[in-house]
């Protein structure tokens, strides 16, 4: 695995705008010139030496709030994606174990929430619940287990087929037991792939929810910003440069990290998926 | 054929009886008064008569399976509830709107797919080749982007700084055009919200072909087809895209609730007065009825779209055609 990955330069590039990204986040109090909440200039201000990114409808610093979004970003990326990735392993490793008729009940919940628009419901949670940071978490992971599940449901079929199972059935160990220490080890490889590649998509998900103002308005993230620069019409006049690129540069940026090292994880993993 | 056709069936009753089931449950289960986030923030001012007719006009007053069984007759009737934001039925509003989203996203899904088949086709038969990795670096970089800043950029660039179409609506506001100028101004309106949810959609179905196209070029008959001399590009578009398409068609009814959720944004930045837009208004309204409404319309969609897809298949698939068969 690890000499294929070395020699994956799609994985290094995600690697390195995850670095980029991260680092961002980690150092943002550093970084960021000023505090992205203070009112440190007048409205629509263009760039200048004070404000290289120019400041926003109500005065703020758009470089500081594009430093201080990584956070925002990340964190509902990162934990929503570990939502997903829990409810889908949990749910794939007890179809895949048990098979039969909880088998046949947790696919066909699969199969409907890959068929029931996920955006739409999104939106449709997050209206009742509320702005608030937790509640993106919350919604964006409840509702992004399907494809993770169908996987890593059938990595452990496979798995459970194999003699060391077999093996430990023979002498008589516990389901859990063998759930425990042998199938799922099996699969964490797997489902670490997955959880970068639904870090990716909920970044996605989580820009397009605060486009449309679900954000948390105390702590914008890069769609929040976004959102503002469309309700003032940013894209209208000159700011479309400074107020609505950066953004989208930073979502796409740290989409394709987590995407590209995804790829890249799953590609070692997965033999069918080689050059022949 | 109908077997495959019945298990399908199932499926989505099963989705329709889901969403429609999360409707009925959302304002009832959430905190906070149900008849506030029925009927609007107004209802907090009614005086206790109206409050109690209103309560019964959303059987809040009866059990909770009786709530059930009415809410199921009233969708059944196509009553999809009244708007006291707007004070119309919301039913008007939804039939208003459906067209322009269908319009929108049909127009896409059909655009989308030819691109994305076309390049996946193209990028497999050289693997590796520059070709290859340079459309599959731009598309994997176009999957990247979020939808609505997609637009965004699209309106700075084309309708902004160089004001080749126009930027917002689906018509010239009070221009009464007739026939021809009317499907012309309507095209024009058209071009940049399809264009953006062509560019997003592309990608998936992109990777899809191009894998699956990899995967039947590796096979024997595609050798023997190359040892016989066949034409290069006969076994490229006969052989093997014939083949890889089983797939795609599979990511393409995945693909339609993404569609449909892709146009809720994407209609959000252009004004385009669909299903997404009215999600949009609604939602900074505290109209939640038409949120829900919103949502089921769209879940209908997309599962009369999975119908449709279901009936083409058997075109593309012999086998599925055979009764009985093993699928």
């Amino acid at each position: 695995m690890s000499a294929r990955w070395r020699r994956n330069p799609l994985g290094w590039i995600g690697i390195g705008l995850l670095t980029m990204i991260l680092a961002m986040a980690v150092g943002a109090n550093w970084l960021a010139p000023y505090d992205p909440a203070r009112l440190t200039g007048k409205p629509f201000e263009p760039p200048s030496p004070a404000h290289w990114l120019g400041t926003n409808d109500i005065g703020q610093d758009i470089l500081s709030e594009l430093i201080f979004g990584a956070r925002v970003s990340l964190l509902i990326g990162v934990l929503s994606a570990l939502i997903a990735i829990g409810i889908g392993t949990t749910v794939g490793l007890l179809a895949g174990f048990y098979r039969g008729a909880l088998d046949a009940l947790l696919m066909r919940l699969v199969d409907v929430m890959l068929i029931i628009p996920v955006f739409p419901l999104m939106v449709l949670l997050a209206a009742y619940l509320g702005q608030s940071l937790w509640n993106l978490v919350v919604v964006i992971g409840i509702l992004g287990w399907a494809r993770p599940a169908r996987i890593i449901r059938s990595q452990v079929l496979s798995l459970t087929e194999r003699d060391y199972v077999l093996a430990a059935r023979a002498i008589g160990a516990r389901n859990a037991r063998i759930v425990w220490r042998h199938v799922l080890p099996g699969v964490l490889s797997l489902a670490l792939a997955q959880f970068v590649l639904a870090a990716s998509s909920a970044i996605l998900t989580e820009a397009g929810l605060s486009f449309l103002g679900l954000g948390d308005p105390t702590q914008k993230s890069w769609g929040s910003m976004l959102y503002y620069a469309q309700a003032r019409n940013a894209f209208l006049s000159g700011a479309w440069l400074w107020w609505v690129l950066p953004p989208g540069l930073m979502i796409a940026a740290s989409v394709l990290g987590f995407a590209l090292s995804g790829f890249a994880l799953e590609d070692s993993l997965n033999p069918h998926l080689r050059a022949r | 054929m109908l077997r495959f056709l019945a298990s399908k069936f199932t499926q989505y009753a099963l989705v329709l009886f889901i969403g429609i089931t999360i409707n009925f449950a959302l304002p009832r289960a959430m905190p906070g008064d149900p008849i506030v986030l029925l009927a609007g923030e107004e209802a907090m001012r009614l005086s206790r008569e109206q409050r109690l007719a209103l309560l019964a006009e959303y059987d809040l007053d009866q059990p909770l399976l009786v709530q059930y069984v009415r809410y199921w007759q009233k969708l059944a009737q196509g009553d999809l509830g009244y708007s006291y934001v707007k004070r119309r039925p919301i039913a008007e509003m939804i039939a208003e709107r459906l067209p322009w989203t269908l319009l929108l996203t049909g127009a896409s899904l059909v655009l989308a797919t030819l691109i994305g088949v076309a390049l996946g086709a193209l990028a497999a038969w050289k693997r590796g080749g520059r070709r290859d990795l340079g459309l599959l670096g731009l598309l994997i970089f176009l999957d990247s982007l979020p939808s609505f800043w997609v637009g965004m950029m699209l309106i700075a660039l084309f309708a902004v700084r160089v004001p080749l179409f126009p930027a917002f609506g689906a018509v010239t506001p009070w221009a009464k055009l007739m026939g021809w100028d009317y499907v012309v101004d309507v095209a024009r309106h058209l071009v940049l919200p399809l264009a953006t949810l062509t560019i997003v959609s592309v990608p998936n179905i992109f990777l899809t072909t191009r894998y699956a196209m990899l995967s039947v070029l590796g096979q024997d008959f595609i050798t023997v087809a190359r040892a016989k001399g066949v034409k290069e590009q006969w076994v490229l578009f006969r052989h093997a895209l014939r083949n890889a398409l089983l797939p795609v068609a599979t990511v393409f009814t995945l693909g339609l609730g993404f569609a449909f959720g892709g146009a809720t944004v994407i209609e959000t930045v252009f004004s385009y007065p669909g299903i997404g837009r009215l999600i949009f208004e609604a939602m900074s309204g505290r109209d939640y009825p038409v949120v829900q409404a919103a949502f089921l319309m769209i879940t209908i969609t997309v599962i009369a779209a999975n119908i449709l897809a279901d009936l083409l298949y058997p075109l593309l698939d012999p086998r599925v055609r055979r009764e009985g068969s093993a699928l």
